[in-house]
């Protein structure tokens, strides 16, 4: 639909093991994200897609180590361009965020600081050397798409997409390995929406960054990731290529209206009780149509090959065997 | 600067006299030394309570005179103390007039001043007190003393308000609960008591320069703590915002998101609370000074000229020209506090 989609060669720019991710509710902790499995490569948009409160943002936030104080990574590995970022200390990550990292957020108007002017945001995302900023910005602007006349107008003055383009513009400023992109299209309307996710899409294949595409949207999914990753109640359940395979994972195929969903079991309490009693069966076990008495335990994420997995004792096996 | 003046003139009209109005009055109150017809302490023994002196452009036989003149007074009734004026001759205004030597600016001593009439008639526009003493000059070289000490005390608990409250609110925990338990025991004194009872702690043989500076350091550390809890209360709240979110994704360290990004938001607040504590600061040192334990004679100062009014209730009915300062002290409150107002609203970018 949008412009040639390829994956690049494959280096691996960020790499998640076996991370969970817990929130702390006085003495219990309770877990926000299960076991996840993932890993980015140069040149690719992948597309995290999963329910709200399913955990895409916590995970986002997981990798530029902004998560709020009541949450913690248990355990686990996060590796972005060959550095581990796990357990190392807030003045080392802080070096990394906007050079290695970038992330563009999901309200551009809140995140926009209302005293400032454009250029007065681009100044403080850069990090090089300021001399070479004067020409950088008037390139990065053009490159957004906006007027180098923008750069001395306050955010307030400007609209939901011109602010969503600047956002991307202090995220592309430093040239960063990888960019997050939490539901960057969800306050715009659906041409506003196009309009940006193609000027990412132009992005990516210009300087090539890993882009993590965060959205609730399967059908934009769709038609722009070149992976998507399915996340469900903190965890990935599925990750695939939507132009080469179908998805196999029976929430996946719920999602893209494949087959339907198993009312029969669910209770309100079951949906509102997410997170919780992951060890003992799989996650999916109330809502999924397929379901059999095997299912009955925990189940992990399981790699088909380099790039696409799944979490299901089903498929997961087929594909092993 | 231009920007600043076009927005403040749109938004109001009033806000925008206020504004210059302040200006020509600081700028008048930094040039008292020139300004002034008499030297702040010069005392015509033989006038005090002198009413403020008539100016006359047309003389007894009814001829105008291009320069405003004066006639000498003399005390009519010795016991109210009421003046005629003595029709005889006449003294015209003249500028750069000489007089006693006097220092202006601690830098070079001069004879001349910017106004004044020949010996012995005297020019009193505001009248004199009790020594004879020139009322008008001393309001002038007063509210050196007294706009001084405002804006000088506002800046200091300014400062010391934005450094605790931004540390307590930004970095919470411990620092927060000590920085925030300090301010509460100043706050929990009533202001003035405190305010007497530090003044207490010195002594009272202190040189005029001491004294200033005292008051200076009283006021300004009473002041800072309310300051410091309110901008606690919005550090607090901003620090959730998500641009502050998305500074700590560019990178930024921590003193750069408190003094960039997260202090010059609450400015809409600070300065508006800036410019209405202004007069705080005036009316506090009048106070002091009211109870002579602040600027002490025979330096002027708004506080003092007021104190030597107290007890004697004559004044308002015989000499109310000695009550001038208060009107200065209401005049300077009022035009701050509409100031401060529009302030608000004109610095901030959402209203542009």
């Amino acid at each position: 639909m949008y412009l040639t989609r390829k994956t690049g060669e494959m280096e691996k720019i960020l790499e998640i093991k076996n991370l969970y991710v817990g929130r702390i509710d006085g003495t219990k902790i309770l877990p926000v994200l299960n076991n996840i499995e993932l890993s980015i490569y140069k040149g690719e948009l992948f597309c995290l897609v999963g329910e709200s409160g399913s955990g895409k943002t916590t995970l986002a936030l997981s990798i530029i180590r902004l998560l709020p104080k009541s949450f913690r990574i248990l355990s686990g590995e996060i590796i972005l361009c060959n550095k581990k970022i796990t357990g190392i200390s807030e003045e080392l990550i802080r070096g990394l965020r906007g050079k290695l990292v970038s992330m563009i957020f999901q309200d551009p108007g809140a995140y926009l600081d209302p005293l400032f002017n454009i250029d007065t945001h681009l100044r403080e995302s850069f990090h090089g050397n300021p001399v070479e900023f004067n020409q950088l910005k008037i390139k990065v602007i053009t490159e957004v798409g906006l007027s180098p006349e923008i750069l001395s107008v306050y955010p307030h003055q400007l609209s939901g997409g011109q602010q969503q383009r600047v956002l991307i513009a202090m995220a592309l400023i430093n040239n960063p390995s990888i960019i997050i992109a939490d539901e960057p299209t969800t306050a715009l309307d659906v041409l506003t929406t196009k309009q940006i996710i193609k000027l990412l899409d132009q992005i990516r294949i210009k300087h090539n960054p890993g882009m993590l595409f965060i959205t609730h949207d399967l059908n934009l999914a769709l038609s722009t990731g070149t992976r998507i990753g399915i996340m469900y109640r903190g965890c990935i359940v599925e990750i695939f290529k939507p132009n080469k395979e179908k998805p196999l994972h029976p929430y996946t195929k719920i999602l893209m209206g494949y087959s339907e969903e198993n009312h029969s079991d669910i209770s309100d309490t079951t949906l509102m009780d997410t997170k919780q009693e992951t060890d003992e069966k799989c996650i999916f076990f109330e809502r999924c149509p397929e379901k059999k008495p095997l299912c009955n335990r925990k189940v992990d994420f399981i790699w088909r090959d380099e790039t696409t997995g799944i979490r299901c004792i089903k498929y997961g096996q087929n594909s092993q065997m | 600067m231009r920007n600043f003046l076009g927005r403040l003139k749109k938004y109001s009209k009033v806000s925008y006299f206020s504004f210059w109005f302040l200006i020509i009055f600081y700028l008048v109150s930094f040039f008292a030394d020139i300004l002034i017809p008499y030297h702040f302490d010069y005392q015509f023994r033989d006038k005090p309570y002198h009413p403020p002196s008539k100016i006359h452009f047309i003389d007894t036989e009814g001829r105008f005179h291009i320069k405003p003149f004066v006639y000498e007074t003399f005390v009519d009734d010795p016991i109210f103390r009421t003046y005629k004026e003595n029709y005889s001759v006449r003294y015209p205004i003249k500028f750069l007039v000489d007089g006693p030597e006097r220092n202006v600016f601690f830098i070079f001593k001069t004879k001349k001043y910017l106004f004044g009439v020949d010996a012995p008639a005297g020019i009193f526009l505001f009248g004199t007190d009790t020594y004879g003493r020139d009322i008008f000059s001393r309001l002038l070289y007063g509210s050196r003393i007294s706009l001084s000490i405002s804006i000088i005390g506002v800046l200091i608990s300014f400062v010391l308000g934005m450094i605790t409250g931004g540390f307590a609110g930004y970095f919470g925990g411990i620092t927060d609960q000590v920085l925030m338990r300090i301010v509460e025991i100043l706050m929990v004194f009533p202001s003035f008591y405190l305010m007497l009872s530090l003044r207490a702690m010195f002594p009272l043989n202190l040189s005029s320069i001491q004294v200033y500076f005292l008051i200076v350091m009283i006021l300004s550390l009473i002041g800072w703590a309310g300051l410091a809890r309110i901008i606690r209360g919005m550090v607090l709240s901003i620090k959730e915002e998500d641009y502050v979110l998305a500074a700590r994704s560019l990178g930024l360290s921590h003193w750069r998101i408190l003094v960039f990004h997260i202090l010059p938001n609450t400015f809409s607040y600070t300065i508006t609370a800036i410019t209405i504590s202004v007069p705080g600061y005036i009316i506090g040192e009048s106070a002091l000074s009211l109870l002579g334990l602040g600027i002490q004679e025979p330096y002027p100062s708004w506080g003092n000229i007021l104190s030597s009014t107290v007890g004697n209730i004559r004044v308002i009915s015989d000499a109310p020209w000695l009550l001038l300062a208060g009107a200065f002290i209401f005049i300077i409150l009022i035009n701050f506090n509409i100031l401060g107002d529009a302030l608000r609203n004109v610095l901030d970018p959402k209203n542009w």
